[in-house]
């Protein structure tokens, strides 16, 4: 699993607490579904705020950042590449 | 720990007590007077302490200048730890006779400056996963007396806001609540004649007038580490009449 993968895994367990660890997230586990991570709008918002704050990450309205933040591969692929 | 404070209404009797209550409580303790248009008790106690007090021009009815109010504190102390939205005013009628504008402007200063003032903090709180909010309401907003249907109204949705609010940024580390005072001892209070003033203290239970340092030593208690675990609350400072 390549170094990016890893970090947004961490930056997720840690930023909204969960209660499982980086290795259980899939790459392309769902995020908001509750078959996945089963999130909700609340760590939604705060981890539009950790991504911005960490990778310069910026989702300028809801429909870019429900796209974005479907999984950990989407997240990875939105990242700006000089961040 | 150096902290951020902003106060919003900061020349009132309230504002300049919270003010100087921050900055007795540490050194350490940063504080902004978000002001408009009086100024003259803010810019008083700046010279007194010209190291550790700044003032901002503030309208807090205005999302832009909320922005760059915020813009200027964070590119100044780096963070925003704590801020109380203290600005709002009363301009009471019976509401059979209220015209629109009594109505909106209570509203708008009120309600809508301390909506505008969350959300213009929520993020740089939430990404330093540390921050107090501290909502001045009013007793109005709980036992609503005749002649204050806007007031009243504004300041019962400032503790819904509250509430709301405390549950989206609590997981970020971000506190935020609501104080209602009752009858405190300031220049705004001044507007009563002798008689209603009487009439005031004759409601008390303790039969007297609250003080400024009284409102303010809460307002600082709520933004202390210790004060983690309490969000979403509303704390009542009156005296006993409600």
């Amino acid at each position: 699993m390549d170094d990016l993968r890893q970090q947004i895994k961490d930056l997720m367990v840690n930023e909204l607490m969960l209660q499982i660890t980086a290795e259980e997230i899939g790459n392309e586990t769902p995020i908001f579904s509750p078959e996945g991570l089963g999130l909700d709008s609340v760590d939604a918002l705060q981890l539009v705020v950790a991504l911005e704050k960490r990778f310069g990450l910026k989702l300028p309205d809801a429909e870019t950042a429900r796209n974005v933040l479907r999984s950990v591969d989407t997240i990875a692929a939105a990242v700006p590449a000089a961040a | 720990m150096s902290r951020s404070i902003l106060i919003t209404g900061a020349n009132g009797g309230l504002g300049i007590g919270i003010a100087t209550a921050f900055l007795e409580e540490s050194p350490e303790n940063h504080v902004w007077l978000g002001v408009r248009t009086n100024r003259s008790e803010a810019d008083t106690l700046q010279a007194q302490h010209p190291e550790r007090v700044r003032i901002i021009e503030l309208n807090v009815t205005s999302p832009t200048s909320w922005a760059l109010a915020i813009e200027v504190i964070l590119a100044t102390n780096q963070t925003i730890d704590v801020l109380v939205n203290n600005a709002g005013h009363h301009d009471d009628q019976l509401l059979a006779m209220m015209g629109d504008d009594a109505w909106q402007t209570v509203i708008d200063s009120n309600l809508t400056g301390t909506f505008n003032g969350c959300r213009a903090v929520a993020r740089a709180m939430m990404g330093q996963r540390r921050g107090r909010i501290i909502n001045i309401a009013s007793l109005s907003a709980l036992l609503s007396p005749p002649g204050q249907a806007n007031y009243a109204a504004a300041k019962a949705g400032v503790i819904g806001l509250t509430q709301s609010f405390a549950k989206e940024v609590a997981r970020a580390g971000v506190t935020v609540n609501a104080i209602c005072p009752g009858y405190i001892d300031t220049p705004a209070l001044s507007a009563m004649t002798p008689e209603q003033r009487q009439a005031a203290t004759a409601k008390v239970p303790m039969r007297r007038l609250g003080k400024p340092e009284e409102v303010a030593a809460a307002v600082v208690f709520l933004a202390t580490e210790n004060a983690g675990y309490i969000t979403g609350s509303v704390l009542k400072i009156d005296g006993g009449i409600f």
